[in-house]
């Protein structure tokens, strides 16, 4: 039993981890209907680009981490002006394309640059363990959990409340719509775009200074993926709760099942749920409904 | 003051759907336009609005002026923050926003929070319905309302010039005299000009100072709403009204066929 909460409180900290990840993914989805497909390689660069900061460049974390989130700005925008932009009006298929293009793109530059491929942060959190029942949990987890369910928050109300925001959802609904109401579309995707590059990377930054820097990343952001079809791929609410599943099914099935099956299964397990949730829920969890009035 | 010299739209660089269109509409009044399908109406309100880009369509030939500026080459954001708004046809409301998030989206451009809640206000006198429905999901919102939350959204940008794409598009007759009360006041209370694109000509003509019949993507009779009502072509194709009861004369029906090709 002592496994079990520790299984379940890496479970779900691990998995709120995945909820920010995938966030951005629906932000992109949510405005501009394009599935980023570079999304654990944003993960894996942004980690590296912090190891550059603070490690290479010997910056204290306070100072080097806000660089990282501006530089994950910055490379949101060149990525929306440069790639996305020309775009437009474009078959859906050929945007989804050049972000699969970006993504082999970003895993060369990374071995360019970073040719021994794994290292480690120094440490961004108190290393003190902390004891909740019988389970040890590492302070990172918590952090990690904490940070991602602010940022949830924080993104929430800014859809709901903020002019930005009630523009890009609706953007979502109808792109044309929006430019007859003189809504430059290209501004909210590169808002849309900056963002979701952001929380790519403070996801970079908690998963890499919990389990290091290194390819394994990619599959974080690969979890981040089966998080967004679980949820609904334009729910943030979805994403928020999907990421906690599964990193509980992932734990709890690599806890239990290893011994039982191969070494491994807690790789594949989420992906076998989501099988089974799509079949019994196309939409995913909190995915919108199309509506329709008859 | 807007005004259209002469101009000439072509899609994709081959298909040209506008051959050489000029109409005005001055400040403060109400002009429509009209015409049967695919006469070219709602891609003369794109050319204006500069949402013709989006669509692979440019204005080849002529001018579209704006106060003396010209505004053809210019994107739709920029268009929209002179005070042109286009309400497109067929009831785009943002169906998982609600009323009054659509009304938001509409004032976009403006920064001043006090002035957009007066606004918002002064939709909802136009529209009480609105008022109720605020907190509502605008897709589940009936036809008449949605129809009502497009053109108050219109609103809500401040315009100079707002222009209707077809805003009785499958409407009852009852709600469409309501909503071109509306827009009279609108006009009337605001001095925004309006220009209207409709089917619906009789309506249209009721409040309307001026019109223009569009055919085949030309300008093929205009003048006051008076003349245009009186008008024995506008009459018979337009608002079916003819001689009623008589005998018709088949020559006469092939007469008019004829002219109305000619026009």
């Amino acid at each position: 039993m002592a496994d079990l909460l520790q299984f379940v409180i890496t479970g779900i900290t691990v998995g709120m981890v995945y909820s920010l990840i995938a966030m951005g993914f629906v932000l992109i989805w949510k405005s501009s209907g394009v599935a980023n497909l570079a999304l654990g390689q944003l993960v894996l660069i942004s980690s590296w680009v912090t190891y550059a900061i603070l490690v290479q460049a010997g910056l204290p974390p306070w100072l080097g981490v806000p660089i990282v989130i501006v530089i994950a700005f910055c490379l949101g925008w060149l990525i929306e002006r440069f790639l996305l932009r020309p775009l437009i009006a474009q078959p859906i298929l050929s945007l989804i394309a050049v972000t699969l293009g970006l993504s082999y793109f970003l895993d060369g530059l990374i071995t360019f640059i970073w040719p021994w491929s794994v290292d480690a942060l120094p440490r961004l959190f108190p290393q003190d363990t902390i004891h909740i029942g019988t389970a040890v949990v590492s302070q990172e987890y918590l952090w990690a959990a904490g940070i991602s369910l602010l940022l949830f928050t924080a993104l929430t109300l800014y859809f709901k409340y903020s002019r930005m925001g009630i523009a890009m959802r609706a953007t979502a609904d109808d792109q044309m719509a929006v430019q007859a109401c003189g809504i430059p579309v290209t501004k909210i995707f590169s808002r849309s775009w900056m963002l979701a590059c952001a929380m790519a990377a403070i996801g970079g930054i908690l998963m890499a200074s919990i389990g290091g820097i290194g390819h394994g990343l990619i599959d974080t952001g690969m979890k981040s993926f089966s998080v967004v079809i679980l949820g609904g791929l334009d729910s943030f609410l979805g994403a928020m709760i999907a990421g906690p599943i599964i990193g509980l099914v992932e734990n709890l099935g690599g806890g239990y099942l290893t011994a039982l099956t191969w070494p491994g299964i807690k790789e594949v397990i989420p992906f076998i749920m989501i099988i089974i949730v799509m079949m019994i829920k196309p939409y995913g969890l909190f995915g919108e409904v199309r509506i329709e009035r008859i | 003051m807007l005004k259209l010299n002469n101009i000439e739209v072509t899609y994709l660089n081959v298909i040209r759907v506008l051959h050489g269109v000029s109409l005005s509409v001055p400040d403060g009044s109400i002009v429509t336009l009209l015409g049967a399908n695919g006469a070219g109406k709602s891609t003369t309100l794109k050319a204006i609005s500069g949402l013709l880009h989006i669509e692979e369509g440019e204005v080849t030939d002529g001018s579209i002026e704006w106060d003396d500026t010209r505004i053809d080459k210019k994107s739709p954001e920029d268009i929209g923050k002179l005070g042109i708004v286009q309400a497109l046809e067929g009831r785009r409301v943002f169906g998982h926003l609600t009323t009054e998030e659509n009304l938001l989206v509409g004032a976009f451009n403006r920064r001043n929070r006090a002035e957009i809640n007066r606004d918002i206000e002064m939709v909802y006198e136009y529209f009480p319905r609105l008022r109720d429905l605020r907190k509502n999901t605008a897709g589940y919102l009936s036809g008449g309302e949605q129809q009502m939350l497009v053109i108050g959204r219109a609103m809500m940008a401040t315009p100079k010039l707002m222009m209707l794409d077809e805003p009785s598009l499958g409407l009852a007759p009852m709600l469409v005299e309501e909503i071109y009360e509306i827009i009279k006041r609108f006009n009337d209370e605001q001095k925004t000009s309006v220009l209207i694109v409709e089917q619906n000509v009789r309506v249209a003509l009721s409040i309307a100072h001026y019109g223009y019949v569009m055919e085949n993507g030309r300008i093929v009779l205009d003048g006051d709403a008076e003349f245009l009502k009186n008008n024995e072509d506008v009459k018979e194709f337009y608002i079916g009204l003819s001689a009623m009861g008589d005998k018709k004369n088949y020559r006469e029906i092939k007469h008019y066929k004829r002219r109305k090709r000619w026009l």
